[in-house]
């Protein structure tokens, strides 16, 4: 644990390192997150309810996605990145040192950028989501388990690239899970939606957790832990399987 | 003047070559425009449902082709210009294409329009066929057929727009913000998410008054079956007010590149 | 300081030992399924504390070996052993008592400064924090860099990030350092300080020296012994002195002149191009000494410029190549 802690702390130096970078890049993805805001005021403003959603619910939507997704792309940046650590020798590093791989890399990088999503998420929740203690209880815990869920889906796409030597499908499945988990999951229709709760767990990403905080029940709680424990045991075994694959062949480099 | 156009339609052709020679990276930018356009499609389509069948005026159908067609205007663009620009100018790197900035700008956008051809078009195929599988038959064809040109205005307005603004960076030496934020005010002022009839009154006519509804809504509103010509002539006046604009910083930030030299 | 023999430090006396190693690569899909053969049939042995250049040109296999060596990769067939370990079965293990400096990428991280990427590196190798502090006083000592340990890395010259770097390598005190081309973009001098650095620990510490580079220079001032691999396979492996004494002793003399001149070649010259304006000699130098020559030319004809150099590494491994296998 101790060097895992130790390259973290270092990734969050080199992070703090150039202030104001940082802090630029911070309030530019508070402002980007505050035009979805106004994106959705503006929205229901004009349409009032669509699919059991309303503006309240899609701003506790966006408060739970915007912290889960920064926790993962901001403090672990490198979950997103693991196709393209592959291609161009990132992961040889990695290799060279007494650590475990994957924890390593994933801890190895801060992305300040997103740093700015968990600020701005827990800003809404605070100021949109009547933060009661037991709905912020229920918001952390949602955000905490939409986070993993989605760490195990990007460390699983991402090592495909292990299998097809490129990293296209590690960014597709980044852009599109973040996407769709950015929207009320109930306008989807039954193929679509049914794809969001198992291969693009981009409802367990947010729209459950974020429900869990209206109203907790057993059968979501479960299911969302479930989702949780699924996507990182997959995601730790494909990655397993996935080095292994590239320690004996390895992409062909110049020798 | 028949020597510096040869040059720029030299120039769009060679990098749309350039573009169409990889067919991977292509095909995923298109999967990407289809995915996002279909959910804000989808979002619209439930609420006009939700809403008696009509939202501010458009269909579920309208509304579909509204959607891909402002989202394939806006997506064909290499998604960083502002920054690749902006980092160009920073690093010195436009020092040496430094002829006259009017030549420098009509290369530089012609270029760039050459490499966002084949996405456009891509995109502009199969958002098409998604509008038609998922909304139905567009209401008026000839919209649909006037759409075509405008997105080829669309796409020059907003090349011409982000070439002035990345000349900011001859001053401002990060333009990543300015980029977050041109993006949104596409976004929401060039009502490339929300049609523009359904933005509040203030809203609507402020957005009326920018550029930026040349670089979505006005494709958009062709292809949705709202058949107003005199959309085109606003773009084509847009597009020389955004040109000069961009010759305009150009020109002072090349002065100034010599004076501090760059 | 005594000087602690690397065999008392392990009770080994073979660093690494490659036998028989073999690695392929699988390129294309289905009917145009092919396999590269990067290396083959690789044997050799280091002795601890030996310095070992490990040379070819590109493409020869130099990069897939190290990888093999230090546990990225498993070999098609044949077997190794580093420090008594298995290096591919036993990455974890053996990574706590080799070092790895890559020309090409830096373990230090560039925002920071190399002190606080010690930190880092001290703790992922479980030094515990008096150690680590006394390491690397030791270490800005024998490297002459202690007063840019607090510089961050961004503001440092390649040379002075390149001794940084080797810090890096050796804060755990590694038995064995495997370098691949480290002396690569630095200038003259900054490689002169950098080949005797490995010079001085390896006396001082005994530490293994395993090196590949295409600087024959690296070869003659730092290597012991030289292994040179061409196509995957090895085609050289003897002492640096006797290489030296077969093949670097050659010289290559060009010159350019105002007039043209009639040069007879003699023993141990022989032209490699001659034109009216200039003049390409090589020089078997155990022969005829590079000054007689040089002597020579300025003595008969209008000399305008000189230039000597070695010949290069490719033309030394052609010969070595050409040369019946040792």
């Amino acid at each position: 644990m101790r060097p895992i802690a130790a390259t973290m702390r270092a990734a969050v130096a080199e992070a703090w390192a150039n202030r104001s970078a940082f802090w630029t890049q911070l309030a530019a993805m508070a402002l980007n997150d505050l035009v979805w805001v106004v994106f959705w005021v503006l929205f229901f403003g004009k349409v009032g309810t669509v699919a059991g959603w309303d503006r309240t619910r899609v701003l506790l939507l966006l408060a739970t996605v915007t912290t889960g997704a920064g926790i993962v792309l901001g403090l672990l940046s490198n979950a997103r990145r693991i196709g393209q650590l592959l291609v161009d020798g990132g992961l040889d590093a990695a290799l060279a040192l007494p650590v475990r791989t994957l924890p390593y890399l994933l801890v190895r990088r801060v992305d300040a950028v997103n740093v700015g999503d968990v600020v701005f998420g827990i800003g809404l929740f605070f100021v949109a989501c009547h933060p009661t203690p037991e709905r912020t209880a229920l918001y952390v815990l949602g955000a905490t388990a939409g986070a993993l869920v989605l760490i195990g889906f990007l460390v699983l796409v991402g090592s495909l690239s292990f299998f097809t030597g490129r990293s296209e499908a590690g960014d597709l499945g980044f852009q599109a899970v973040i996407l769709l988990a950015s929207y009320p999951v109930d306008i989807f229709s039954g193929a679509t939606k049914a794809l969001l709760y198992t291969a693009i767990p981009a409802a367990f990403v947010s729209a459950v957790p974020a429900r869990l905080v209206d109203h907790l029940t057993v059968s979501d709680l479960a299911t969302l832990l479930s989702a949780a424990v699924v996507f990182v045991t997959l995601a730790a075994t494909t990655f397993a399987i996935g080095l292994r694959r590239y320690t004996s062949n390895a992409l062909w480099t110049r020798a | 003047m028949t020597v510096a156009k040869s040059w720029a339609s030299v120039a769009a052709v060679s990098s749309a070559r350039r573009a169409g020679r990889d067919p991977i990276a292509l095909a995923v930018s298109v999967g990407f425009f289809a995915i996002v356009a279909s959910v804000i499609a989808t979002l619209w389509r439930t609420a006009a449902h939700v809403h008696g069948g009509s939202v501010a005026g458009y269909t579920a159908v309208q509304l579909t082709w509204y959607l891909y067609f402002a989202e394939a205007a806006v997506t064909a663009l290499n998604p960083r210009q502002i920054e690749l620009t902006g980092d160009d100018i920073a690093t010195g790197a436009v020092a040496v294409d430094m002829l006259r900035p009017a030549s420098v700008v009509g290369l530089r956008i012609a270029t760039e329009f050459g490499r966002c051809v084949p996405r456009l078009t891509a995109s502009a195929v199969v958002g098409s066929g998604l509008a038609l599988i998922t909304g139905g038959a567009p209401t008026d064809s000839v919209g649909l057929l006037l759409a075509l040109p405008s997105l080829v205005l669309a796409v020059l307005c907003n090349l011409a727009a982000q070439h002035a603004v990345a000349g900011a960076a001859f001053w401002v030496r990060d333009a990543r913000s300015a980029w977050f934020l041109y993006q949104k005010l596409i976004f929401l002022l060039g009502a490339m998410l929300i049609p523009l009839e359904a933005l509040p009154h203030w809203l609507h006519r402020t957005a009326e008054l920018l550029p930026f509804v040349t670089m979505a809504y006005a494709p958009a509103r062709l292809a949705s079956g709202h058949v107003e010509p005199p959309l085109l002539l606003l773009q084509l006046g847009w597009l020389v007010v955004l040109v000069a604009a961009a010759v305009a910083v150009f020109g002072a930030g090349e002065r100034r590149l010599q004076v501090v030299g760059g | 300081m005594t000087a602690t023999t690397p065999a008392l430090r392990t009770g080994l006396s073979t660093a690494i030992e490659a036998t028989r190693l073999t690695k392929s690569f699988p390129t294309g899909r289905g009917r145009r399924r092919q396999f590269i053969e990067a290396v083959h049939d690789i044997s050799f042995t280091v002795e601890s504390g030996e310095r070992v250049a490990y040379i070819g040109p590109n493409g020869a296999g130099k990069s897939t070996s190290i990888k093999m060596l230090t546990g990225i990769l498993h070999p098609t067939s044949g077997s190794a052993s580093v420090l008594g370990r298995l290096p591919w079965r036993e990455r974890r293990a053996l990574t706590r008592q080799i070092g790895t400096l890559f020309g090409q990428r830096s373990q230090l991280w560039l925002e920071l400064t190399p002190r606080e990427t010690y930190r880092m590196l001290g703790a992922i190798y479980r030094l515990d924090t008096t150690r680590l502090r006394s390491r690397v006083d030791e270490l800005g000592e024998l490297l002459e860099a202690r007063e840019l340990f607090d510089q961050p890395v961004r503001s440092l010259s390649l040379g002075q990030r390149m001794r940084c770097e080797l810090a890096a390598c050796l804060l755990h005190d590694p038995l064995v350092l495997f370098l691949d081309e480290p002396t690569i973009g630095l200038d003259l001098l900054a490689k002169q300080r950098f080949r005797e650095l490995l010079v001085r620990l390896n006396r001082d510490r005994g530490t293994t020296i395993f090196l590949t580079s295409h600087d024959v220079s690296d070869i003659e001032q730092v290597a012991e012994r030289a292994i040179v691999i061409n196509h995957g396979r090895v085609i050289y492996d003897d002492r640096v002195a006797a290489m030296r004494r077969e093949l670097l002793a050659t010289k290559i003399v060009e010159v350019a002149l105002s007039e043209p001149i009639a040069f007879t070649p003699s023993q141990g010259v022989t032209t490699a191009e001659a034109s009216a304006s200039a003049l390409r000699l090589v020089v078997d130098t155990t022969v005829r000494p590079v000054r007689e020559v040089l002597d020579t030319l300025l003595t008969i004809g209008q000399v305008t410029d000189i230039t000597v150099t070695d010949p290069p590494l490719e033309q030394v491994i052609a010969e070595i190549y050409e040369r019946p296998r040792t």
